[in-house]
């Protein structure tokens, strides 16, 4: 009983001792719980795979090879395929014989083409031209496509029209339009770009529309749109963190099909007039059954290939971290 | 369910119809008219006049324009009897040798210009091209007169769609046959009369063989109805679409043919197929060897298959290969989730999916050529075998996306609620799995069955291309590399009409196989 202290011997008015303490009305709301950041969560969850890691690495090399390199060595389309032009002994060369005619160099290790050009070299700036398709088509179309299918989702009264369009354009053969398109405006970039993103962007909206359907009508939302919650609030709050994860993922698809679509649209003879991978594959087809001048041919499609796979093992694992279900 | 049907079919065939017109659009109104000539021999060899001529006659024929040249003009005169033959052949001879026209002539030349001019037509007179200094043409420069008016798209859509299929009727043929009819026979008279093959032949209608029957699958014809989906400018010139895929191919097959003279010879002549041809028995020594009538033109028997049945075949053994792979392998991913199967599964899927289908196309050839199978589509001597590189580079992609789906629906099914309830109740694995996982997973698999086996006719661009296959595949690339636009306007039809019904019977099948699904009650 000693440890108690009588305050009288402390000589102190009632109003030096006791105060009165705020009462914190929100205090016994406040769950205690880790702070979450999304994006702080979906890199933790991407970084936590060690194939991640190798794929973003490979995509860095890659996108250095793709862009920087043909800058460096200061690659010129109208020039630097012919300088070989007039040797004929620089022509269709193997790896092997091409290092040997003209030393070792990184430039010479995937051969000579048919003009005596360097197939490393020429398979670089070829796929800048394809990788920038590809990622100009995709942003466009994704842009279009998820803006237009979130509406197209959320109206009953769009809905109903768009599916109606979404019925004829889909029986339009995609070929056709393109092939068209190209007639009409001329082969160059951006009327492939034009082409391919003119009908492109409807299947991407359709399946966005039936995503925001299927999460539009959950009981949370409901319950969210019962309490007042604006619209604009429950598609950006409610909605949009369960797309993240499908947008992404969709772009992960959508990209590499935009690489493979401009290899297919060239090899029917439909493609850019620019020297791109497509079009490097079209114009390696007939060295390809002659055995010796095969690296010509693979070089374009292993890389075409290399390419597609990174960008899209790297978008899909992104999109299974965007999930936050997965970040548990 | 018969009310919700008929409204799908109308609503299908709307949008066929929308398809249809919004491709005219595109390329008859895009595109420069004068491009269909781009691969056509017989243009670049005709010069000056005859050459202006000859384009407006393609025009015509290929349904552009409505061409009316002048002698026509003065010939519908003398068959209403306004003038005499022997006026017509004065007449008709415009800006004879560069002097002008006779002033009857000019009466009637100013009598034309002022009757198309007023009726919408531009009347376009071309002036005699001379060699210089003489009096003489050049070659094809004679003076030409003519009237032309285009065809507005609207009408154009009206007169393709109207004229997609044609009924033969005795009234068909315009010039004078005879006694029009039909006539029934049981001993058709190419078998030489004894042979008991039950035939329809008729006289005025364009086909003289309505219904015949031959050793051929289905071993009944009909000539009665034909499908025009569009004329072919240069990819098989004169031909109809439906034609270019439809007809045999490869060589030549002999039977013994008894020609309507009663002459017996072992050939490879058809005539089950002869159409009237005007005049053609006339003018033709040939043909009186041979026939009694102008039912002349005929086409000949082949070995090969069609376009469309080499494709189809490639195709349909593909669909069926990559359901039988696919499915199987789709379960056990799905049974064995985060296992090896699992991941040399996804491995595929992402191969398939990322790697442009030319690269895996020309990768799989190179493996399967290098272990000694045929890698070319060989016309010459056909065998077995060389089926097999097309049909598994076809398969390929579509056991990766059957593979990817299957998986994906049998792993929901999975985890739902009420295959734990299931469990909990205490029923076994293998019940589970095959009433209820496989049961719900495999519905949505279902609906793609039709559109795969309707696919198989539209052929595979890359894949025909790579292993030479004579199909229907590259058929739309060949026409839109060479301007020929009959045979776009066919093709997509033909394509749409085969997408929306597929759909329709996707749907329908799908409700046959899960009675819960009805498309009679609104869903939602």
């Amino acid at each position: 009983m000693e440890n108690l202290y009588n305050l009288d011997h402390l000589n102190m008015s009632e109003e030096e001792l006791f105060s009165m303490a705020d009462r914190d009305e929100l205090a016994s709301e406040r769950i205690t719980a880790p702070r979450y950041s999304y994006w702080q969560s979906v890199f933790r969850v991407f970084f936590k795979k060690r194939i991640n890691i190798i794929a973003l690495a490979l995509l860095a090399v890659m996108l250095v090879f793709v862009y920087v390199y043909p800058m460096a060595i200061g690659y010129d389309a109208e020039v630097d395929p012919y300088i070989n032009l007039s040797d004929s002994t620089a022509k269709h060369l193997s790896p092997a014989e091409a290092i040997e005619k003209f030393g070792f160099s990184l430039k010479w290790i995937l051969g000579a083409g048919a003009a005596g050009e360097s197939t490393f070299d020429a398979v670089w700036y070829g796929s800048s031209i394809s990788v920038t398709l590809a990622l100009v088509c995709a942003l466009i179309n994704m842009t279009i496509g998820v803006v237009i299918g979130a509406i197209w989702g959320f109206s009953k009264k769009i809905d109903v029209f768009m599916t109606e369009v979404y019925n004829i354009i889909a029986n339009v053969p995609y070929i056709l339009l393109i092939s068209v398109i190209v007639l009409i405006m001329s082969a160059s970039f951006w009327s492939m770009v034009f082409a391919l993103t003119v009908t492109g962007w409807i299947g991407i909206a359709y399946f966005i529309r039936t995503q925001v359907i299927i999460i539009r009508d959950r009981e949370y939302n409901l319950a969210s749109r019962c309490l007042g919650t604006p619209i604009t609030r429950i598609a950006m709050k409610n909605i949009l963190p369960f797309m993240t994860s499908v947008i992404v993922t969709l772009a992960a698809t959508e990209i590499p099909s935009y690489i493979s679509y401009e290899v297919f649209l060239s090899y029917i003879g439909m493609g850019l007039k620019d020297m791109s991978l497509g079009k490097l594959i079209e114009a390696a087809q007939s060295a390809m059954v002659t055995p010796g001048w095969g690296f010509e041919f693979w070089s374009p499609v292993a890389v075409a290939s290399i390419i597609a796979v990174v960008l899209y093992l790297v978008g899909q694992n992104l999109g299974d971290a965007s999930d936050p279900r997965t970040h548990m | 369910m018969t009310k919700y049907l008929i409204n799908r079919i109308l609503r299908g065939l709307l949008s066929i119809v929308i398809v249809v017109g919004v491709v005219m659009v595109l390329i008859y109104t895009a595109l420069d008219k004068q491009s269909i000539f781009a691969n056509d021999p017989t243009f670049t060899k005709m010069k000056s006049n005859r050459k202006q001529v000859y384009m407006m006659q393609e025009w015509e024929r290929y349904g552009y324009l409505d061409y009316v040249p002048y002698g026509d003009y003065l010939l519908e005169l003398v068959k209403s009897g306004e003038i005499t033959q022997a006026e017509y052949d004065v007449y008709v001879k415009i800006g004879n040798k560069a002097t002008g026209e006779t002033p009857e002539a000019e009466k009637f030349v100013q009598k034309f210009t002022e009757y198309y001019e007023s009726k919408g037509y531009t009347v376009e007179p071309l002036k005699a091209d001379t060699m210089k200094g003489t009096q003489k043409y050049k070659d094809g420069g004679e003076p030409r007169l003519y009237a032309y008016k285009n065809v507005p798209i609207l009408s154009r859509l009206w007169n393709y769609l109207t004229g997609l299929v044609k009924i033969d009727n005795i009234h068909t043929v315009e010039e004078d046959v005879g006694e029009r009819g039909l006539t029934f026979t049981l001993y058709d008279p190419v078998y030489g009369g004894e042979k008991f093959s039950p035939a329809i032949i008729g006289n005025g209608t364009l086909h003289k063989y309505l219904v015949y029957c031959d050793d051929n699958f289905p071993y009944v014809h009909q000539n009665l109805a034909t499908i025009n989906l569009g004329l072919s400018y240069s990819v098989n010139q004169g031909k109809d679409v439906f034609e270019t895929m439809t007809a045999a191919q490869g060589s030549f097959v002999k039977s013994t043919v008894t020609y309507p003279t009663g002459l017996v010879e072992e050939t490879a002549n058809d005539l089950h197929s002869a159409t009237y041809a005007a005049d053609s028995l006339s003018k033709s020594d040939l043909n009186q060897q041979y026939f009694v009538d102008d039912y002349t033109n005929i086409t000949t028997n082949k070995d090969g298959m069609s376009k469309m049945g080499y494709s189809f075949v490639i195709g349909i053994l593909s669909v069926i290969l990559a359901y039988l792979l696919a499915i199987p392998m789709g379960i056990a991913m799905a049974l064995k989730k985060d296992k090896f199967i699992d991941k040399l599964g996804t491995f595929y899927i992402i191969f398939i999916m990322a790697v442009p289908s030319l690269g895996y196309i020309f990768m799989f050839k190179a493996i399967g050529s290098s272990i000694g199978l045929p890698a070319k589509f060989d016309m010459q001597n056909p065998t077995r075998l060389m089926y097999l590189l097309p049909i598994v580079s076809l398969a390929l992609p579509s056991i990766a996306n059957l593979m990817k789906w299957l998986r994906r629906y049998m792993i929901d099914q999975i985890n739902s609620d009420y295959v734990k309830f299931a469990r909990s109740g205490g029923l076994s694995e293998g019940e589970i799995f095959s009433k209820h996982i496989l049961k719900n997973a495999i519905i949505p698999i279902v609906h793609g069955i039709p559109a795969s086996v309707l696919g198989a006719l539209t052929g595979a661009i890359i894949t025909e291309r790579v292993y030479i296959v004579p199909g229907v595949g590259n058929l739309l690339t060949t026409a839109i590399n060479n301007y020929d636009n009959g045979v776009i306007v066919g093709v997509t039809l033909f394509y749409a009409l085969l997408s929306v019904t597929s759909v329709i019977l996707g749907d329908l099948l799908m409700s046959v196989i899960d009675p819960r699904i009805s498309f009679t009650t609104k869903a939602r």
